[in-house]
């Protein structure tokens, strides 16, 4: 016999629901029932499968805003954030990336950050190539090509 | 008291909106005796009226300083009917001005930045958009010396421009336009009401770009180092 889980169940109409009671599951007097009992008897009947594991759609930035890093020299309960500005355009984020390459922190944020292919990185106002290593402290922006209309 | 001369280039889009909040801006300022000249070599016609604000047909220019100099009866207004080039450069951009550049072209601001490099003290604030997005520069001399960098330091699409102005483009080039948004020009003049706050009336002259983005809602001001 199928497990259901309550959140799966509950994503169906009273009828799916009561349809399932009577072909699938054999289980009378639901007719009248209201959503929740028929839940109930459906779960009591056929056991409670574990809830899907619900993944939080959190975007790269998000989870980068929360990002810090532990220095590994640090004491117990040390934490130091170590996470570098990272913008392109309007857009903007504090990223854990310190240790990685220009060139591997574009492609890393490409699209988080809406970097174009051919942007060209300056690192704390100075243009640097793709093989600079970002360091603690760093600020690192993608250049944005100006707009070009406004007429 | 002190001399405001505004000079704002380009009234399209983005200047046709922000020439009236600068104005309305200027208008109530005390012990400041503002002049703007507008420039534009472009006239107004209807399939403009999407985006753009005129009282009637015309030259933007003449038709827009026209329109405020009656609604803003404390600024001192001319127009100047004609397009941005290395000729007419010098009878439009003068010493101490600040210069509001509201352009569709990174020629014209390739040749604005250039001018102003030679002069001793002027404030530079240009706009731009894509469809949803766009950025606004300031650069800003003082005794000679930069304060921020030029147009062209950080951007190399206006420091070898691949388009050209209004003038080198043929009648078919120029009746083809992108797609524009509204809400894109606004953006762009609202942010440089806000540059021109903060640098003119403040005289802060940490920033020296500010990106903004309709689709996600952002801006971001950038601080950058004089290239050398």
């Amino acid at each position: 016999m199928r497990h259901y889980s309550k959140v799966q169940l509950e994503g169906m109409t009273v009828a799916e629901l009561r349809s399932k009671c009577v072909y699938e599951l054999s289980i009378p007097g639901m007719s009248k029932q209201r959503k929740s009992d028929i839940i109930d008897a459906i779960l009591e009947r056929v056991g409670v499968a574990p809830e899907p594991v619900q993944t939080p759609s959190v975007t790269a930035i998000e989870a980068s805003f929360q990002s810090t890093l532990t220095k590994p020299d640090a004491r117990k309960g040390d934490k130091t954030t170590t996470t570098i500005r990272v913008s392109c355009g309007a857009s903007s984020g504090a990223f854990d990336v310190a240790g990685k390459s220009v060139g591997a922190v574009a492609d890393f944020l490409r699209e988080v950050l809406n970097i174009d292919s051919l942007a060209s990185g300056i690192v704390n106002g100075e243009h640097v190539n793709d093989s600079y290593v970002l360091k603690s402290g760093d600020n690192l922006e993608f250049l944005k090509p100006a707009g070009s209309k406004g007429c | 008291m002190k001399n405001y001369s505004v000079v704002i280039i380009g009234l399209g889009g983005i200047g046709s909106i922000l020439c009236e909040k600068i104005f309305r801006f200027l208008n109530y300022l005390d012990e400041v005796k503002v002049n703007v000249t507008l420039v534009d070599g472009d006239d107004f016609e209807l399939k403009n009226h999407e985006r753009q604000e005129f009282s009637m047909l015309g030259n933007k220019a003449e038709v827009k300083a026209n329109d405020l100099k009656y609604k803003f009866d404390q600024i001192s207004v001319d127009a100047i009917p004609r397009f941005v080039n290395p000729y007419t450069i010098e009878e439009i951009v003068k010493e101490k001005d600040i210069v509001l550049l509201a352009v569709d072209n990174h020629k014209t601001r390739n040749i604005v930045s250039n001018y102003c490099k030679e002069l001793r003290d002027v404030t530079l604030i240009s706009g731009g958009n894509e469809l949803t997005d766009g950025n606004v520069q300031i650069y800003i001399r003082r005794g000679g010396r930069d304060l921020t960098p030029d147009l062209g330091a950080y951007h190399p699409e206006i420091q070898s421009p691949r388009d050209r102005t209004p003038e080198e483009m043929s009648c078919e080039e120029l009746s083809k336009s992108e797609p524009q948004l509204y809400f894109t020009n606004l953006g762009a003049a609202t942010l440089m009401c806000w540059v021109f706050y903060n640098v003119v009336v403040k005289e802060n002259y940490k920033f020296s770009e500010v990106y903004f983005d309709i689709l996600t809602m952002l801006s971001d001001s950038k601080v950058r180092i004089l290239t050398k």
